[in-house]
């Protein structure tokens, strides 16, 4: 096997008695933007910290290129990182802040000099290499903090929710730069958010926290398309979730029997399930459809209330059992007269919906 | 709220009248002694018969208050640095520092604040006699620091709690070692808290005056010990023109303390 780029095995750390991070492993592969995603408290920043050496792991190792990171000080590691904090100099210039690395290194000058006026290209913000970060606003200080730590051209970028101190505009606007820095520069990078949406616009993988443990490492389509567990259904994208009980798995599609009486059969089934052992189905919003058609399973629902999303619209339904459910079909699948309040029958792919342990 | 200061009508009046009224109670004796230093009475009559600079002569051509005032100047001096370098160190420990007994040490730093300095001079000068640190520099500037360290850990302190340590961290991952990092990025983004210290320490021995006569020798005498002395054998007006020099030099720091922190807020 080749050896992977960076590799963090085993990795725990604990305070006191609680432990934050629980045997994380995970091998990233050079110039891959993998994003740590998670609920907060998850431990995502703490497996960074442990990464870029502010904190010691209580056990496991980090290793880049085979070399282990973790007897190495901090400023010795030559690794990049943006705070989720605002964190430029601020008796230094912007031009200042981004030659600050490579002063500690004691480049010469005109290196200095070509370098800062590279990365201030890189991030667009050429003319304000003579302000102070205090003259600047959150989204160009993030992008001068962007600047500063590829300066020195480390080998791998972590970033903690640089982006959560900004408003949703801007938000959009950086990662679109994140996006071509990452393209043109071809650094590794760790991302670290709780933001479902960024993670999938930005990564090539994801690492899903949950209590310190990874629940599934994956592309976003891995795990929107194939949740390994019923927290990554619940956590990534919009998720329902069915009281079921199963009767029987044959070849991985599972029959079971839904809380109305009804049988669907053909389901994904995650792992292994005993007869009448109690369940839950989960189905996507959008996978419900308005229309039968040859394959599809089928769900009796009261139509609460119907509401107009632009693309999308979303109704909110009851099952005859009284669960409420979320459906999302398209504008156009749905002329807005269907928009009453009503009994009716919606349809699923028993292939797009999954089956979790109750 | 109910007692904020612009809703509280007539009473917002009494509260100013008052103010203003302990204000010149406090200042009124310092006005009359700069004035008196103008007066060409010889017995400090008020209001004077006239006007002179006499006494500022008389004052600058006796050696000795000037070497009293050098002598305060430098032993201000080394205590605001001393009191400086203590205060950082102690700054750091006590907002960084995670270690039992951390409220009681600084507790400890700022009882000189609260103290009765007559206390402390006796017992600093019993002290000093044994160790043979009396009537010397060390023993002023080590007596007045301790003296002086509150005035310099309380805006240290408050500086380094507004300053957020993951600037401190960035500048660690960007390469520069933990010291390095300290000295170039924590110290210049703190130095008003630095420099207010180093103004309020050098003022809190400069007019520091029961602790000074303790330690005072006849060849070692600081300005405030020179003139509490001269007042004793005759009532000279050239003490009112030291008094005023005193005071203003004390007030010239106060207001380059105050317009740094201005400067700075914006
Ligand atoms: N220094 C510390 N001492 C004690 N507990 C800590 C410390 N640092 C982190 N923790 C705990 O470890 C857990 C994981 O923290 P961590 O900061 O890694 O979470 P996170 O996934 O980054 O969350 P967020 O999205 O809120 O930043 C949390 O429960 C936190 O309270
Ligand atoms: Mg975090």
């Amino acid at each position: 096997m080749t050896q992977p780029f960076l590799s963090i095995r085993k990795l725990r750390k604990a305070f006191g008695a609680f432990t934050a991070v629980h045997d994380v492993t995970l091998d990233i592969p050079k110039g891959e933007f993998l994003t740590f995603l998670g609920p907060s408290g998850s431990g995502k920043s703490t497996t960074l910290y442990a990464i870029v050496g502010f904190q010691d792991p209580s056990s496991g190792d980090v290793l880049l290129q085979g070399k282990s990171l973790l007897a190495v000080p901090s400023h010795k590691r030559n690794i990049g990182m943006v705070f989720q904090r605002y964190t430029l100099f601020p008796h230094l210039s912007v031009a200042e802040n981004v030659a600050f690395p490579l002063r500690v290194r004691r480049r010469p000058d005109a290196e200095v000099k070509k370098k800062v006026a590279d990365m201030l290209g890189l991030v667009r913000l050429e003319s304000f290499a003579e302000r102070l970060p205090g003259a600047l606003s959150g989204g160009q200080q993030q992008r001068v903090a962007l600047a500063r730590a590829l300066a020195y051209d480390p080998p791998i970028l972590l970033m903690d929710e640089p982006l959560s101190a900004l408003d949703k505009k801007l938000r959009e606007e950086i990662q679109a730069e994140i996006r071509r820095i990452h393209r043109e520069t071809g650094v590794t990078i760790l991302y670290v958010t709780h933001d479902q949406e960024e993670a999938l616009h930005l990564s090539d993988r994801i690492a899903l926290f949950k209590d310190g443990r990874i629940e599934q490492t994956g592309t976003g389509e891995d795990l929107y398309l194939r949740p390994a567990t019923d927290f990554v259904a619940g956590f990534i994208g919009n998720s329902n979730f069915l009281a079921a009980e199963h009767l029987e798995t044959v070849g991985g599609a599972a029959t079971i029997r839904l809380a109305d009486g009804s049988l669907v059969s053909g389901i994904s089934a995650n792992g292994s399930f005993e007869r009448g052992q109690k369940t839950r189905l989960m189905i996507r919003p959008e996978a419900f459809r308005l229309e039968r058609n040859p394959a599809s399973a089928e769900l009796t629902v009261d139509v609460v209330d119907v509401a107009f999303y632009g693309e999308r619209r979303r109704i909110v339904a009851r099952t005859t059992t009284g669960q409420e459910i979320d459906i999302r079909p398209t504008s156009a699948a749905m002329a807005s007269q269907d928009a009453t309040p009503s009994r009716r029958q919606v349809f699923f792919d028993p292939g797009a919906a999954f089956l979790f342990p109750a | 709220m109910l007692l904020d200061y612009d809703h509280m009508g007539w009473l917002k009046t009494a509260l100013l009248g008052f103010t203003a009224l302990v204000a010149a109670f406090l200042l009124l004796p310092v006005v009359f002694i700069v004035l008196l230093s103008f007066g060409s009475s010889r017995w400090l009559a008020f209001p004077p018969p006239g006007w002179t600079l006499n006494w500022y002569q008389e004052l600058f051509a006796d050696p000795s208050w000037l070497e009293a005032a050098l002598t305060s100047a430098r032993i201000a001096a080394l205590t605001a640095i001393l009191a400086v370098l203590i205060g950082l160190l102690a700054s750091f420990a006590l907002v960084r520092g995670e270690f039992r007994g951390r409220e009681i040490l600084r507790g400890l730093l700022l009882t000189p604040m609260v103290l009765p300095v007559v206390v402390f001079a006796i017992a600093i000068y019993a002290f000093f006699l044994r160790l043979g640190l009396g009537g010397t520099t060390i023993g002023f500037v080590v007596a007045h620091t301790v003296l002086a360290l509150p005035f310099a850990i309380i805006p240290i302190a408050t500086a380094l709690e507004g300053f957020d340590k993951s600037i401190e961290d960035a500048a660690i991952v960007c390469g520069a070692s933990p010291l390095q990092a300290k000295l170039r990025i924590t110290l210049p983004s703190i130095r008003i808290g630095i420099f207010s210290a180093a103004i309020f320490s050098f003022l809190a021995s400069w007019d520091e005056v029961v602790v000074a006569i303790f330690m005072a020798s006849p060849t070692l005498q600081t300005l405030p010990v020179k003139i509490w002395g001269s007042l004793r054998a005759d009532l000279s007006p050239v003490i009112a023109a030291a008094s005023s020099l005193l005071v203003g030099l004390t007030l010239a720091l106060m207001i380059v303390a105050a317009l740094l922190r201005r400067k700075f807020k914006t």
